[in-house]
């Protein structure tokens, strides 16, 4: 059964910022990106168990043939503060091992505070929360 | 009587802090070059004070990590070079990795050592040094300095080893692999010889491959991306140690001790056979060379773990550590704050624990001579 767990209010996290949360002992990072969406990631490298959420955003690079250098989706891939090692911030797949080398993701959405389980926050009726679900 | 006699040896030992963890391979940096004039005669200064610190790269390829160092170093700020924050180190490197020993080796060095003009490089070095003594070996009991010596000029590398050579703290001659001539050659034995009478290592890290008056980084010139640069750097050790080995360095110098700084460990052993064969084959030509260069190598050189080999499977690189004498020769570093950083825990516990705590401390312990009175977490 997934459970909701509260970030803070939208106009804490303004478009480009992240929020570094602790569920159950887990550390996850928050992310709003510029255009508006939210990611949650857990906040340990699988490779060395650097602070993940730590690192710089970046787009995707990528190169059909030799020196054909394409970027795009920027500020959509999570770079390792430590060792560089590229993830997918939608998805927590990692881009050089999409398969087999992943990082748990979260949905976040964000919700009036009319449910329950983020009751906890006063809002005003135009304002929604940033809630994180956890499966 | 005894009693009491037993109980007081006892706390005294107990007293004596038990080390944990030494890291062989830490870069602090000047936040300024302003930190500098302090330490340097008025020319000197005024010449720093116009062109600043030279950075003698004939080649530019991107870094890895944030501006080369660990992207979660920034903590005073984007434009505060993680390199020269104090506080920082002492929060991120020393307390969160339970680092009782760091050995210093300051950024700048490979920019200061690849003048040509000696008398000013050597004047930078000695205020860096200085200034590295003062405003961090000073401030924490943690700190050691491995000491940057103009290895471009012997007679002032050795007039620098001479000058401070004798501080407790300063441990090690800190000297990079670029270098216009092997080190094996003779005209740098007085460096090694003062070294030796200063009770200092050798400590060998890579760059200035193809900077400033250096040859290039391949015997086929240059490599394009960083990629290359990270996967060609045995090579320069390779070289240097094959120098030391056949020059008879070891011989000349029984108590040197050369630590190879980030040079990777996975080509160890096949160097050492490699290097046993060409030795039964062709001792002739070097009989001064009296054991097999493996012995020599086990004896007087270490190899710092970061970056610590990774294998797949994972536990193939056992075997690797086992092949080269690992529990003897390989030394923990962490190379902070750059991007490749390894902690305490990339040594695998798969290795035991003996063996853990040999990499960890007690090697350092054992090769450093400065560090011989320091007593072990492993020990008794």
């Amino acid at each position: 059964m997934p459970t909701a767990h509260p970030v803070c209010k939208v106009s804490e996290m303004p478009p480009g910022s992240r929020k570094l949360v602790t569920i159950g002992g887990r550390d996850i990072g928050v992310f709003r990106l510029e255009d508006g969406r939210y990611f949650g990631l857990r906040n340990r490298c699988p490779h060395r168990g650097a602070p993940l959420c730590a690192g710089r955003l970046m787009g995707l690079v990528t190169a059909e043939r030799p020196y054909q250098l394409l970027r795009q989706r920027e500020g959509e891939i999570l770079r390792c503060p430590w060792h560089g090692w590229e993830f997918d911030l939608t998805t927590g797949r990692s881009v050089f091992m999409p398969e087999g080398v992943r990082v748990k993701s979260y949905p976040v959405r964000v919700q009036d505070a009319l449910e329950p389980a983020v009751d906890k926050f006063e809002v005003t009726e135009s304002e929604g929360i940033v809630v994180l679900w956890i499966e | 009587m005894n009693v009491t006699m037993k109980n007081q040896s006892t706390s005294l030992a107990e007293a004596k802090p038990r080390i944990r963890v030494v890291d062989a391979d830490v870069h602090h940096n000047i936040r300024d070059k302003s930190d500098l004039y302090p330490y340097l005669a008025n020319n000197e200064r005024k010449r720093l004070e116009e062109h600043g610190i030279p950075r003698n790269t004939s080649l530019y390829q991107a870094n890895g990590g944030w501006k080369g160092a660990r992207a979660d170093t920034f903590d005073a700020g984007e434009e505060v070079d993680p390199r020269s924050n104090f506080d920082m180190f002492q929060k991120k490197l020393l307390d969160a990795c339970n680092v009782d020993v760091a050995i210093l080796q300051v950024e700048s060095t490979p920019s200061l050592v690849a003048l040509a003009d000696i008398d000013y490089s050597a004047a930078l070095i000695r205020a860096i040094n200085d200034w590295s003594l003062e405003h961090w070996v000073a401030r924490d009991a943690r700190y050691r300095l491995s000491l940057t010596i103009p290895m471009q000029d012997p007679a002032m590398a050795v007039k620098e080893i001479e000058r401070l050579g004798g501080h407790p703290a300063v441990i090690a001659a800190y000297v990079v692999c670029g270098s216009p001539r092997l080190y094996g050659k003779r005209e740098f034995d007085p460096i090694y010889a003062a070294c030796v009478d200063h009770g200092l290592a050798l400590s060998l890290h890579f760059s200035n491959e193809g900077f400033g008056m250096n040859p290039p980084p391949t015997a086929a010139g240059f490599p394009s991306y960083y990629g290359e640069t990270y996967l060609i750097r045995p090579q320069f050790y390779q070289a240097h140690l094959s120098s030391f080995l056949f020059e008879g360095t070891f011989e000349k110098f029984p108590k040197l001790k050369v630590v190879c700084c980030e040079s990777g460990f996975g080509w160890v052993p096949a160097f050492r056979w490699r290097a046993d064969v060409a030795w039964k084959e062709l001792r002739w030509q070097t009989p001064w060379v009296k054991r097999l260069p493996s012995e020599y190598l086990e004896e007087h050189v270490r190899f710092t773990t970061q970056p610590f080999e990774e294998s797949e499977p994972p536990g193939a690189v056992d075997e690797i550590v086992g092949w080269m004498n690992g529990a003897k020769t390989l030394m923990y570093s962490s190379d902070f704050p750059h991007w490749d950083f390894d902690p305490p825990e990339s040594i695998p516990s798969r290795l035991g624990p003996l063996v853990r705590r040999q990499i960890l401390a007690e090697n350092a312990l054992g090769t450093y001579p400065k560090l011989a009175g320091l007593v072990g977490a492993g020990t008794g």
